[in-house]
């Protein structure tokens, strides 16, 4: 039997004869012609759903016009696309969807960009024939995020094949029939998707459009200047939309690779927390009765390099994960030059005993994920930790019938079924990995592994779950293990990393670590990690030196600490250079710098898959602030450390500086008892973009600042859902709602780190008291 | 022999005379100057002027800040920015036009879908500085709501040839 892949069979198209794969539908073979045929419910990465019959084209033989992209190609089939036959179907397909689409294109938000508005300039009629009245749709409230104006669908279907088919939730349906079809939400609520924005793009009217963009610029003003997203390590390409140098909306660059034409909505709309109040665009300078004054460019610099040189070796760096490559290079030069050894870039981690092992972070490129067979997932919450990775996830599940173990605290809310998942509390997924690891038995190569562990994993046994995961990983062709935010954030990730990165070797299977932040590959390779005989972000704030120069950072919400964090910061000299205010940097800082933001200036990211991606500046950036790169190159040569003689950017990229650590030691797991604290980043509050961006906050997915606990956790603790409780975690007090959630594991609590109300807590991992209060 | 016959007919100032009799000639004729701004030369309604921002009768400005003016002006002279007001309509914020640029081709009048640029008959206006050149929102509605009787005037007159 012929594979249909592979086959060709000849087909003519208005007399072109042409080879097209059997099976493809005609529409496919004449796009690659570049004849064009007016579509709108055909979408190339979509499922067909031949309802818009707008690419209805004649076919030689057949009775009537024949949809051209439901109709597969066949051995010497004739096509013809603009024939009289063709024409008028077309039409009058236009003139049906007409009838009921509103013609005041003028007031439209779509207008300029509108599918139907370009077809119609080809196939409508220059005046309308229809004089009864219009239907009119009301308007569906779907969030925050997308504006809806239902009169002007014309039923294509593409969004609801969109949620059902790439973001797999499934959130939207036709209602109704014939001409009281109506598309809506299923139960009439938000649409809650992390790639719902999608649906503007495939929406071929103006009836889905972009909410914080509505009304503020039209299609044929803006410029598109293509960049790359920093929210999560993937490198999803998308073009900033700019007029006049503002960046007014994001929208999805065409990258197989990585995001094929699709775009998760926290790289869409976390731009609009650019324009926030309370972006920095002036220096800062505390002046002598110690309150923070605008300086100039030249005074604040000095002052800084002052700090700098001043606290000499004991200078401790904390970057964000989302700089630069180059500003992590000049910083690592810098900081060489200082002689100081203490930076980082994992602020939200807290175990480090693994980094002479943890080099490889991501085995499987971003377009293979899709064609795994088996996937363990550790503690990764994959749609917000990267919303890219759980789309490919997903498609390893959908296509490729990947059968997906997931281990975490938490039943997440995954758009794919699991073949097997086990909810723990963050302490017992240590031990379900030593069990996972037992059930290896002599499989399991032991041979790099530290002597705690080996004795930990004789002393397990494998339960139920892990048999079934090691067994079926065992079995696969093309095995994956997935390290999430949260497994890398465990108060022992480290143990988490050693027992995966052994588990992994001894199956032979890939292994993927996400770790948080945009940029967390170049950060690694870079510089931007403490070299072997350097201090990690824990050591600096248990021993903090002179000065600080925190980078991009909000002591209050970007640490795993915050407490600890707060505590350190409050001595020694600090110079902060970010893109936005945040109480403690007022609070502390010496000398503040504003940094243009990622999208308003020059350099490159290092994507997971290894890649560099350089961006150039697509909007400009506020007041005086100025790229990290100048500024790193002035406060450079200010402190007269070499390697900063450079002018442009280019002359720096050649270089590629890598460090391996040593060992440090590994602690014994601990014994944990009480309640856990689960402290995870909410998909809108990686950083301050996102959380300064209002549509995202106000969307579902943004994080609650209450406690959330198993039904039996609140009942065991005497307390009652829906009451303020009293939280306590190592001496500090909040007080927060609590709701009862049945999908959090019985032992822990779920407290969202990195937002205002945790903000004076310890640890994100820590064991916390709730009390009634 | 020419050279003396030139002579005296230069003597005789025949030029002047000639001349003379052209000036005299005007006396009798209709005078074309007039005295403005007491008196002035009647508009045509097609006439480009100044421009104005119109109002429906009930006062709502018309402009829904589509932008086809904007994009179909050939001398960039217009800037709109526009943003979703309360009631969910698109409007305005700026609408400016500078006077400088303008080169009063009309058809920013030409494209706007709800007849609310127009260019007005008013043409005898000037400015002392030179920032004054550019327009703004008030201005032009001002300006629309001084002349609106004018306006649809003159609009109703050219709407049989449209």
């Amino acid at each position: 039997m012929n594979s249909p892949e592979n086959k060709l069979v000849q087909i003519e198209i208005n007399g072109i004869t042409t080879q097209a794969q059997a099976g493809s539908m005609i529409i496919e073979a004449a796009d690659l012609l570049g004849i064009e045929i007016p579509r709108f419910c055909y979408h190339p990465k979509l499922s067909i759903a031949a309802n818009c019959r707008m690419c209805l084209v004649d076919v030689e033989k057949a009775p009537k016009p024949m949809p051209a992209c439901a109709t597969p190609v066949m051995e010497g089939m004739k096509v013809f696309t603009q024939s009289r036959r063709a024409e008028d179907a077309q039409r009058g397909v236009m003139e049906f969807l007409l009838i009921n689409h509103p013609l005041d294109c003028p007031i439209c938000d779509q207008g300029g960009e509108c599918e139907l508005q370009d077809q119609a300039m080809g196939y409508g009629r220059s005046v309308s024939r229809f004089s009864e009245s219009k239907r009119v749709v009301v308007d569906k409230d779907v969030g925050s995020l997308i504006q809806t104006e239902m009169t002007r669908c014309i039923h294509c279907t593409r969004c609801v094949r969109f949620l059902d088919e790439i973001a797999g939730t499934s959130e939207m349906g036709g209602i109704g029939r014939g001409d009281s079809t109506e598309i809506g939400t299923m139960v009439a609520r938000s649409i809650d998707s992390e790639m719902s924005g999608n649906i503007i793009d495939v929406c071929p009217v103006g009836a889905l459009t972009n909410k914080p963009f509505r009304f503020s610029a039209r299609a044929w003003e803006l410029m598109a200047r293509p960049s790359v997203a920093a929210h999560d390590g993937v490198g999803s390409n998308l073009y900033y939309h700019t007029r006049r140098g503002d960046l007014m909306r994001a929208v999805p660059r065409d990258n197989e690779a990585l995001n094929q034409c699709w775009m998760s909505d926290r790289d869409r709309y976390s731009h609009f927390g650019l324009r926030s109040d309370a972006r920095l665009s002036k220096p800062l300078l505390r002046d002598a009765k110690g309150k923070l004054q605008e300086v100039d460019w030249d005074t604040a610099l000095n002052a800084a390099a002052g700090i700098l040189k001043d606290s000499g070796e004991s200078l401790g760096m904390l970057f964000s994960a989302s700089a630069f490559n180059e500003e992590y290079l000049l910083a690592r030069r810098l900081l060489d030059g200082l002689g100081s050894k203490r930076i980082d870039s994992r602020l939200r981690e807290s175990a480090f005993a693994d980094d002479a092992t943890r080099l490889e972070q991501f085995e499987c490129p971003t377009a293979e994920i899709s064609t795994a067979d088996v996937v363990l997932l550790i503690g990764s919450n994959i749609h917000t930790d990267a919303p890219i990775l759980g789309h490919h996830l997903r498609q390893a599940w959908r296509s490729n019938q990947a059968a997906i173990y997931a281990l975490q605290p938490r039943a997440y809310n995954y758009h794919f079924e699991t073949a097997a998942t086990s909810v723990v509390n963050p302490q017992a997924m240590l031990s379900s990995l030593l069990s996972m690891a037992a059930a290896l038995g002599d499989d399991l190569e032991s041979a790099d592994l530290p002597a705690q562990i080996i004795s930990a994993i004789s002393s397990a046994t494998a339960d139920e779950f892990a048999q079934d995961t090691i067994k079926s990983l065992k079995a696969a062709d093309n095995p994956l293990i997935i390290l999430g935010n949260m497994a890398n954030s465990h108060a022992n990730a480290d143990f988490i990393r050693i027992l995966s990165q052994a588990i992994s070797k001894s199956l032979n299977a890939r292994i993927n670590m996400i770790s948080a932040g945009g940029n967390p590959t170049g950060a690694r390779k870079y510089g931007a990690q403490p070299a072997a005989d350097g201090l990690d972000v824990q050591q600096m704030l248990e021993n903090p030196g002179k000065g600080w120069l925190l980078w991009d950072v909000d002591p209050e919400l970007d640490f795993d600490n915050p407490a600890a964090a707060r505590a350190a910061l409050a001595s020694g000299n600090m110079v902060a250079v970010g893109s936005f205010q945040s109480p403690l940097v007022t609070e502390f800082a010496r000398v503040v710098l504003p940094l243009a933001a990622v999208a308003e200036s020059e350099g490159s990211l290092t994507n997971f898959d290894g890649d560099r991606q350089p961006l150039s500046p697509a909007g400009k950036a506020p007041g005086m602030s100025k790229p990290g790169w100048k500024i790193l190159r002035q406060l450079g040569s200010l402190t007269e450390v070499e390697g900063f003689e450079f002018i442009g950017l280019s002359d720096l990229q050649s270089t590629d500086e890598f460090k391996v650590r040593d060992n440090k030691e590994l602690d014994k797991i601990a014994e944990v008892t009480g309640l856990q604290r689960l402290g995870e980043v909410g998909i809108y509050s990686v950083n301050a973009e996102c959380r300064h961006t209002v549509a995202l906050q106000e969307s579902q997915l943004a994080s609650l600042a209450a406690i959330s606990m198993h039904p039996q956790d609140i009942e065991k603790h005497g307390l009652q859902a829906g009451a303020s409780v009293c939280i306590r975690q190592a001496g500090e007090n909040i007080s927060l709602p609590l709701q009862a959630d049945s999908s959090i594991a019985i032992g822990c609590a779920l407290l969202p780190a990195a937002i205002t109300a945790t903000a004076t807590l310890g640890s994100a991992w820590e064991t916390i008291k709730v009390e009634a209060k | 022999m020419k050279k003396i016959f030139r002579y005296f007919k230069s003597m005789a100032l025949l030029e002047l005379l000639r001349g003379m009799k052209l000036t005299f000639s005007h006396m009798f004729k209709p005078k074309f100057t007039i005295r403005f701004p007491e008196e002035r030369t009647p508009v045509s309604n097609r006439f480009r002027g100044v421009h104005a921002l119109r109002r429906y009768p009930n006062g709502e400005e018309r402009c829904i800040a589509c932008k086809l003016c904007e994009a179909v002006c050939p001398a960039l002279a217009i800037t709109i920015e526009s943003e979703l007001r309360d009631d969910g309509t698109r409007r305005t914020t700026k609408y400016e036009i500078d006077l400088f640029k303008c080169i009063y081709c009309g058809f920013c009048e030409e494209s706007c879908p709800v007849d609310s640029i127009v260019e007005t008959n008013f043409h005898q206006y000037h400015m002392e500085n030179a920032s004054e050149r550019i327009i703004t929102k008030e201005q032009l509605l001002a300006m629309g709501d001084r002349m609106e009787e004018q306006i649809s005037k003159d609009r109703r007159k050219d709407a049989a040839y449209r």
